[in-house]
């Protein structure tokens, strides 16, 4: 559902067009893109239905912290609002194992798929804390030493850290027996990579690592949905322009016949499964919601490389100034733009022997690959119809990890999280009492 | 935001925030949300799910036999911009609006969603009740009679039965809360929702809905049920009704952590506005000026 919002969100960001370039969409049947089949779109657009969640406890205890990190940039003007990392902490009355918890993609520590992670983790006894994805602008603001994220051993790095100061400010008497991480999509990359770090730097003393539905090569991944972009929406103008009106139209027709007073929430959930229903549509919803994601990585990035890419490096944009003219160039640069405008020429001015090559092959989770391949405490948990990942990455993972992956036949991507299946398989993970052989290699969605 | 809250929101806030404000240390804050009900909202989003689908269906039939004329075409949907011109003075109170929230409104608002379930649901259904009075008047001025009679069974049945409206019993017996008001009635009217407007405190508003507010609270001020508006009460009162809607409204500022906050918020707000409006007039749309954005 986070994909539905988030792309009505979205919709924000394009400037008017005149009638005659809006040209009337093609009625598209069949999957639109090439990258995943029907059942793996609709699964990633409206992920597990209630009735396939696993057990959850009646009550989960919840603290919000907000906690300076003492190697923050000074905070650019316009993030005002982002100058202390916030994050969400579960705690247990008795001695416990702790579970860390790392966001996916753009999201905040307290997304949906965070509040089932941490409800199943809590439930099976864990204390929980959630943190937000280093490419959250609150994170990029507040814990990054760059502020250009993406870089996946200098974001590890920044949430190691960050994790190190928040488990050391606890509340008295949280008593900690274990340390595990735990991560969703990108953030599945980061835990694994959090756990290496602290193999090397043993401050936390971390035991397993669950890496739910990870990339593999984090450049590829963001590719492919932009490719989704192109082939959904078309152009950043037009495209965005002609989904928007088609949207506007069903909601408005939809509220007109429902002969509902209120316009609430429930309203909306019902009307988002009554107009988003084509492949193209999925796909849509898809891609402008990582479009949207980047738009925000893509700023603060700008902001703190001082590349001149985006805004004036000299007069960076005030609080209270109009950002539309900002939005309308963001808006049509896919994360190709990103990586050649902004990351490579930080990384590369920082990294001398580096080259735009090695910044790719340096993010791709090979760069772990020997501790997940030999090391047995990281475990991976994936779907055969993940649409970040293509066949030979899918294929690199088993045979990485053995014994120790999971791969369900249905999901797209997060599409089961938090499904009965999904979860009892995590908990057995985190346990130490997975049995691949027992389950067999593959499995399927509940 | 309605009626009695626009009163008695300035001292006891600041009082009550330094009491509820979090636990702070080094730099360190920490709030205690209250409790996550994971089992119980799962619960409610599978009933939910089945009801979604029974208005997915009825909405289909109804299309199909073109019960609902007419039917809004892609080209009829507003504009992407929206009419903005008092964006800077917008832009300030939003932000004076998330400064306040995070260090007054919120925290005492947090702090009492921590207290028992049902003497926040008695509190709500009472501010519920009171507001029954405007959606009267206001479904009389719109002349939707049938609803202004539901609104006056509503009133009458909790008033009595509800016992002065803490309990709302009408919902049980399936006369569902529909409130509406003046900005409502200016919509039925014919008005646009006019300038995008922030207002200090409340939040996204548009020139109409704010006239709106105002006719709103003249009107609960005029009839001044129970002697409740008039007088020392009703700063009291007025006070616990903004805490009780902030705590019903599941909303942080700057949550996105996004630069573009403000630009999303106002796109949503006043496409929401556009989708009402749309249902209102089942048999003419109101059309702004073309090319005029959104909400002129």
């Amino acid at each position: 559902m986070k994909i539905f919002i988030t792309a009505a969100l979205a919709l924000t960001l394009a400037h008017p067009v005149t009638a005659a370039d809006v040209v009337s969409a093609p009625a598209v049947h069949g999957p639109a893109t090439g990258l995943a089949d029907s059942a793996a779109l609709r699964a990633t657009v409206f992920g597990t239905p209630p009735q396939d969640i696993a057990p959850m406890p009646d009550r989960v205890p919840l603290l919000e912290i907000d906690i300076p990190m003492p190697w923050a940039q000074r905070v650019p003007q316009i993030f005002w609002y982002d100058k202390k990392l916030r994050v969400w902490f579960s705690a247990q009355k008795k001695p416990a194992p702790l579970a860390i918890v790392i966001a996916g993609t753009g999201d905040d520590g307290n997304t949906s798929s965070i509040a089932t992670l941490r409800g199943a983790l809590y439930g099976a006894g864990y204390h929980v804390l959630t943190l937000p994805s280093p490419t959250f602008p609150g994170f990029i603001v507040a814990a990054s030493r760059t502020g250009v994220a993406g870089d996946l051993q200098q974001d590890g790095q920044d949430l190691y850290d960050s994790i190190e100061r928040i488990v050391a400010h606890l509340p008295r008497g949280v008593q900690i027996t274990d340390i595990d991480v735990l991560g969703y999509s990108l953030g599945g990359a980061n835990a694994g990579v959090v756990k290496s770090i602290d193999t090397r730097e043993r401050r936390l003393h971390i035991h397993r690592a669950v890496m739910i539905e990870p990339p593999v090569s984090l450049f590829a991944s963001m590719e492919r949905l932009d490719k989704l972009f192109a082939q959904s929406i078309g152009s950043a103008d037009e495209g965005i322009e002609r989904l928007y009106q088609r949207l506007f139209a069903q909601l408005a027709n939809f509220y007109r016949a429902s002969d509902r007073v209120e316009l609430d929430q429930s309203f909306l959930l019902s009307a988002a499964a009554a107009v988003l229903t084509t492949d193209q549509e999925f796909s849509a919803a898809i891609a402008l919601t990582f479009r949207i994601d980047l738009m925000n990585l893509s700023f603060a990035g700008d902001i703190y490389a001082r590349t001149g890419a985006i805004v004036d490096p000299n007069h960076p944009p005030a609080v209270g100034q109009s950002l539309e003219h900002i939005e309308e160039v963001l808006r049509a640069k896919p994360f190709a733009d990103y990586f050649n405008e902004v990351f490579a020429p930080y990384y590369l001015h920082h990294r001398p022997h580096s080259t735009p090559a090695s910044l790719v092959a340096d993010n791709n989770l090979k760069i772990i690959g020997e501790a997940l391949s030999h090391d047995a405490d990281y475990y991976v948990q994936t779907n055969s119809d993940d649409l970040i990942l293509d066949a030979n990455e899918l294929g690199w993972l088993k045979s990485t990890l053995g014994s120790r992956i999971v791969v369900y036949d249905h999901g797209g991507h997060l599409g089961n999280l938090g499904s009965r299946r999904q979860v009892a398989d995590m908990l057995e993970m985190l346990a130490g009492r997975w049995q691949g052989g027992a389950h067999g290699q593959e499995g399927s969605a509940p | 935001m309605s009626r009695l809250a626009g009163r008695g929101v300035g001292a006891t806030f600041a009082c009550l925030s330094v009491l509820l404000g979090g636990c702070v240390s080094s730099g360190i804050v920490v709030h205690h949300m209250p409790d996550q009900t994971p089992a119980a909202d799962n619960a409610a989003a599978i009933a939910q799910a089945a009801s979604l689908a029974a208005t997915q269906k009825s909405v289909r039939s109804q299309e199909r036999s073109g019960a609902v004329p007419p039917v809004l075409k892609p080209a009829d949907a507003p504009p992407l911009t929206t009419y903005d011109p008092w964006e800077r003075f917008n832009r300030f109170n939003y932000r004076f609006n998330a400064r306040f929230d995070e260090a007054v409104f919120f925290p005492v608002a947090n702090g009492y969603r921590r207290l028992p379930s049902p003497i926040r649901t008695g509190v709500h259904d009472f501010f519920g009740n009171l507001a029954e009075v405007d959606s009267i008047v206001n479904y009389t001025l719109q002349g939707r009679l049938g609803r202004g009679v539901r609104s006056l069974g509503r009133f009458v049945i909790n008033s009595t039965l509800g016992i002065g409206g803490l309990f709302d019993v009408a919902s049980h017996f399936h006369i569902d809360k529909a409130p509406t008001g003046f900005g409502t009635t200016l919509a039925k009217w014919g008005l646009h929702p006019g300038p995008y407007l922030v207002i200090p405190i409340l939040g996204p508003s548009s020139l109409r809905e704010a006239v709106g507010l105002l006719g709103d609270y003249g009107t609960s001020y005029g009839i001044n049920i129970a002697d409740l508006y008039r007088g020392d009460q009703g700063y009291g009162l007025g006070t616990l009704n903004a805490v009780d809607e902030r705590a019903n409204v599941d909303f942080r500022y700057y949550a996105t952590g996004s630069p573009f906050e403000y630009d999303i918020v106002r796109f949503l707000y006043v496409r929401k506005l556009l989708l009402q409006d749309a249902g209102l007039h089942k048999t003419r749309i109101p059309k702004p000026p073309p090319g005029a954005p959104a909400g002129q």
